[in-house]
C-alpha cells in the first residue's frame, strides 16, 4: 500500500440523506458513510457534515487535518459571482446560512460547494457511463427534477449558476389550453408528488409513494402502468427539449425515479415518435452514489491542481 | 506590392510573439509611431524596427503621416494597410444573400445583398461567386488577396460530405459538396458555419451583446433557431445540431407527422406556420408572415391573435432556454424576432412564465448579424494564419468594427 500524504473530504447533501466520504488525492474513495439528514436544518446539517468527516477519519485511521480539500454537493444553485445559494426547498434555512464560511472555519482548508446534480454528472463523466462523452447531461428525477450539463468536456453552470434548473421547463398540461404541452411546468408533471397524485386521481388507491406505484406495477396494476406511461411521455418531451437545444451524445438518467428501468425504458420507447434523429439515454451506472463519487473526484482534482500550482509558484519564486 | 505570406514554421516562438504583439497594437491603436509601439509592446526599439520593416515589405503596414504638436522631431505614424489581406463574409439565407468584403483591420470595404436565387443548389453557389467577384472588382482587390472566407448558412454542415443538412428553406444544398464546390469557385477554402451561430458572434463583435460572456440568440424569421455562446465559446453540440429549437415540443402535438418532420415549434411559428394559422383562423389570403404583422398593427383582430400566440410560443421557447442554459442575455433576432413590438410581447409573457427573468435585447445588426459574424470569424482565421502561435490558444481580440464605407 502506498502512503498517501493528502486526502480530501467529499459530501453529498440531500433533503433526506447525507452521504460523505474520505478520498485519496486521485479522488478514490477510501471510506464512506450515509446517514439521514438532520431535520433541524442549516446549522445542524453543517455540524453534521463536519461530524461525518471526523467519523470517517477515525474509521480510515487518517488524521482529519490531512484532508486538504473539501467538496460538498448541495441540492441548489450556486451563483458563481456571489457564492449565494438558492432554490433549496428541501433543507430549512440553508439559503441564508453561510455553509462555505462555516466549513472553511471547521476544516481550516479549501472548501468548495457545488450543485449535487452537477457533481453526479462529473461522477458519471469520470467513472461512470459518460466516460468518453464531451457533451452529456445527467437528468435527475426524484422528489424534483434537476439536470447537470457537460458541454465541450466541461461542467456547464450558466451565467447565474442555475443552468439545468429544469423544474420550470414549459412542459406539461396547460389547464387553460387544449393544446398538449402548452405551458405547464415540468416538475408539476414528473415530481414524485405529481406521480402519486396522478395515480390517485386515476382511481388508484393503494399507493402513497412512488415506490408503492413501482411495486403495484410489478403486480400488474393497470393504473400504475398508465401513470408511468404518462410520466414517461412528459420526461420524453424534456429529453427532446434538451436534445434540440444542446445536441447531446448521451443523457444519463439518475435519481430515485430516473434510474428505474420501468421508467427510462418507457421513455426510450417514446422517443422515436417524437424526434427524427436518434437520442441516446442510459441509466446512471453509479446510481445513488453518483453525486458522492463526483464530489470525491472533483475534490481530488482540485487538490492536485492546488498542489501543482503551489509547486509551480515555489519554483517560480525559487533562488 | 505582393500579398503577405504566413511566416515560415521555423520562425522562433519569440519572433512570432513579437510580430503578434506588434500586429495587435496596430490593430487596436493605429495610427501609431514606432516609439509608441515599442512602449505598448515592451519590445526594444531595435526589434520594433525589424518587425515594422518586415511588415512594410509584406504590405501589412503603411505610413499615414507624422506626429505633430510635440517638441523635437516628429515621428512617422503607421497603420495597417488595407492591402494587407482581405476577408469575405457571406450570409446565404433562404430569402437574401449578403456578401461583405473587409480588410485585415476589420474595416468593411463593401457589402452587397440581393434576393437568393430561388432555384437554390448550384444556382445559389454561382450567385455567391458572381457577387464575390463583383465586390472584389469594384474595390480593386485581386481575388487572390482574399485570404479567408466564412459563410453563414441555415441548417447543419455535414463535416464528411460538405453538404448542408436540415435547411429545408433552401433547396438542393443537402446533396452538394457546398464546401468543396464553393472553395473551387472562389479560389480560397470556405468555412461554413450555422447562420445563427454567426449572428451571435456578430452581435458580440459589433452589436447588442458586446462584452457579454453568456448569450442566447433566438432568431425568428422564415424559420426559428437558437445560437448559444457560453463562457467565450459557441455551443455546437455533438453533431453541430445544438440550437435546432424548431424541434422543441412546444405549441402543437409533438406526435403529429409535421412536428416530427418540420419541428413542432417551427411548424407553428416559422413563417409558413404564421401564414397557415392566419388562414386557418379565417384570415383572408396572404402570402407572407410580414403581412400578418402589418395587419395586426392595422387592427385586424385575427392577425392580432395570431401574432399574440406567436409571441406566447416564442416566450415558451425562451423559457425552456433560460431553464436549461441560464444565459446572461437573451437576444431576439430575425425578421420577426427583432421587431420591437413583437419583442415587447415576448418579454411580457416571459415575465409571467420564468422564475428567473433574464435581460432581453433586440438584435441591433438585424439582417446584417450573420454576415458581420462571418466577417469576424474570417478575420480571426486570417489573423491566426499570419500571427497564430501554437502555444497561445487564445485568438487575437478583434478591433471595434468600422462602419461600412461603401454599402450598396
Amino acid at each position: 500500500m502506498t502512503r498517501e500524504t493528502a486526502y480530501c473530504f467529499a459530501a453529498d447533501l440531500g433533503g433526506t440523506k447525507l452521504a460523505a466520504a474520505i478520498a485519496d488525492a486521485h479522488g478514490q474513495i477510501v471510506a464512506e458513510l450515509t446517514e439521514p439528514t438532520d431535520p433541524r436544518g442549516a446549522a445542524h446539517v453543517a455540524e453534521q457534515i463536519a461530524a461525518c468527516a471526523h467519523k470517517l477519519a477515525q474509521t480510515a485511521g487518517i488524521d482529519i487535518t490531512r484532508a486538504r480539500h473539501v467538496m460538498v454537493g448541495i441540492p441548489g444553485a450556486i451563483d458563481p459571482r456571489t457564492g449565494r445559494v438558492s432554490l433549496i426547498p428541501n433543507i430549512a434555512g440553508l439559503e441564508d446560512f453561510d455553509v462555505l464560511g462555516f466549513l472553511r472555519d471547521r476544516f481550516g482548508t479549501d472548501v468548495a460547494i457545488e450543485n449535487d446534480v452537477n457533481l453526479a454528472m462529473l461522477g458519471e463523466h469520470a467513472l461512470g457511463c459518460a466516460n468518453h462523452c464531451r457533451n452529456a447531461a445527467f437528468l435527475s428525477l426524484g422528489t424534483g427534477a434537476g439536470l447537470g450539463l457537460l458541454i465541450d468536456d466541461k461542467l456547464f453552470r450558466g451565467a447565474r449558476g442555475s443552468a439545468g434548473e429544469i423544474a420550470d421547463l414549459p412542459i406539461g398540461r396547460d389547464p387553460t389550453s387544449q393544446i398538449p404541452s402548452a405551458s405547464g411546468t415540468f416538475e408539476l408533471e414528473v415530481g414524485s408528488l405529481a406521480i402519486v397524485d396522478r395515480y390517485q386521481r386515476q382511481g388508484g388507491t393503494a399507493a402513497t409513494t412512488v415506490r408503492d406505484i413501482f411495486r403495484l406495477l410489478e403486480q400488474g396494476d393497470e393504473v400504475a402502468a398508465s401513470v408511468l406511461d404518462t410520466t414517461a411521455h412528459w420526461v420524453a418531451l424534456a429529453v427532446v427539449t434538451l436534445q434540440s437545444l444542446l445536441d447531446l451524445e448521451l443523457i444519463v438518467f439518475g435519481g430515485s425515479i430516473g434510474v428505474r428501468p420501468e421508467l427510462y425504458e418507457r421513455v426510450r420507447r417514446a422517443l422515436p415518435a417524437l424526434f427524427s434523429r436518434p437520442i441516446t439515454i442510459a441509466p446512471s451506472r453509479l446510481g445513488d452514489r453518483a453525486g458522492l463519487i463526483g464530489a470525491a473526484w472533483a475534490a481530488g482534482q482540485a487538490l492536485r491542481q492546488n498542489r501543482d500550482h503551489s509547486r509551480d509558484s515555489r519554483q517560480a519564486s525559487g533562488p | 506590392m505582393s500579398a503577405p505570406t504566413p511566416s515560415p514554421p521555423i520562425a522562433s516562438v519569440t519572433r512570432q510573439l513579437s510580430r503578434r504583439s506588434v500586429f495587435e497594437a496596430l490593430l487596436h491603436r493605429s495610427p501609431i509611431s514606432r516609439a509608441d509601439l515599442a512602449k505598448v509592446t515592451s519590445l526594444s526599439k531595435q526589434t520594433m524596427s525589424e518587425v515594422i520593416d518586415a511588415f512594410e515589405q509584406q504590405g501589412l503596414v503603411r505610413p499615414v503621416g507624422r506626429t505633430s504638436g510635440n517638441v523635437g522631431r516628429t515621428a512617422v505614424l503607421y497603420e495597417l494597410s488595407p492591402d494587407g489581406g482581405h476577408v469575405l463574409g457571406i450570409d446565404l439565407g433562404a430569402r437574401r444573400l449578403t456578401v461583405a468584403l473587409a480588410d485585415i483591420a476589420g474595416r468593411v470595404l463593401a457589402e452587397v445583398d440581393e434576393a437568393t436565387d430561388s432555384r437554390g443548389g448550384a444556382w445559389a453557389l454561382d450567385q455567391i461567386a458572381r457577387l464575390s467577384d463583383r465586390l472584389a472588382r469594384d474595390n480593386h482587390t485581386h481575388p487572390s488577396r482574399i485570404r479567408s472566407i466564412v459563410m453563414a448558412t441555415p441548417g447543419v454542415v455535414n463535416p464528411k460530405s460538405g453538404a448542408i443538412e436540415m435547411a429545408p428553406n433552401i433547396t438542393g444544398l443537402d446533396h452538394l459538396n457546398v464546401v468543396g464546390l464553393l472553395g473551387e469557385k472562389l479560389g480560397t477554402p470556405v468555412v461554413l458555419e450555422n447562420d445563427i451561430n454567426l449572428a451571435v458572434l456578430g452581435e458580440i463583435w459589433h452589436g447588442c451583446a458586446q462584452n457579454v460572456d453568456n448569450v442566447a440568440f433566438l432568431a425568428l424569421g422564415s424559420g426559428v433557431g437558437l445560437g448559444l455562446y457560453v463562457n467565450g465559446r459557441l455551443v455546437r453540440g455533438e453533431n453541430g445540431a445544438a440550437g435546432e429549437i424548431g424541434y422543441l415540443p412546444i405549441g402543437g402535438d409533438p406526435l403529429q407527422a409535421e412536428s416530427r418532420l418540420q419541428g413542432c415549434l417551427e411548424y407553428q411559428i416559422g413563417a409558413t406556420g404564421v401564414v397557415r394559422r392566419y388562414r386557418e383562423a379565417g384570415g383572408s389570403d396572404i402570402d407572407s408572415e410580414r403581412q400578418v404583422f402589418e395587419r395586426a398593427q392595422a387592427g385586424d383582430p385575427i392577425a392580432s391573435d395570431v401574432v399574440d400566440e406567436t409571441a406566447r410560443l416564442t416566450a415558451l421557447a425562451a423559457a425552456a432556454v433560460i431553464a436549461t442554459v441560464d444565459p446572461q442575455l437573451l437576444v431576439l433576432g430575425g425578421s420577426v424576432g427583432a421587431r420591437p413590438d413583437f419583442a415587447d410581447k415576448v418579454a411580457r409573457v416571459l415575465l409571467q412564465l420564468s422564475a428567473r427573468p433574464v435581460e432581453i435585447r433586440t438584435s441591433t445588426l438585424g439582417r446584417r448579424a450573420g454576415v458581420v459574424g462571418a466577417l469576424s470569424v474570417a478575420l480571426r482565421r486570417l489573423h491566426d494564419e499570419f500571427f497564430g502561435v501554437a502555444e497561445l490558444a487564445t485568438a487575437l481580440p478583434l478591433p471595434p468594427p468600422a462602419h461600412p464605407s461603401a454599402r450598396q
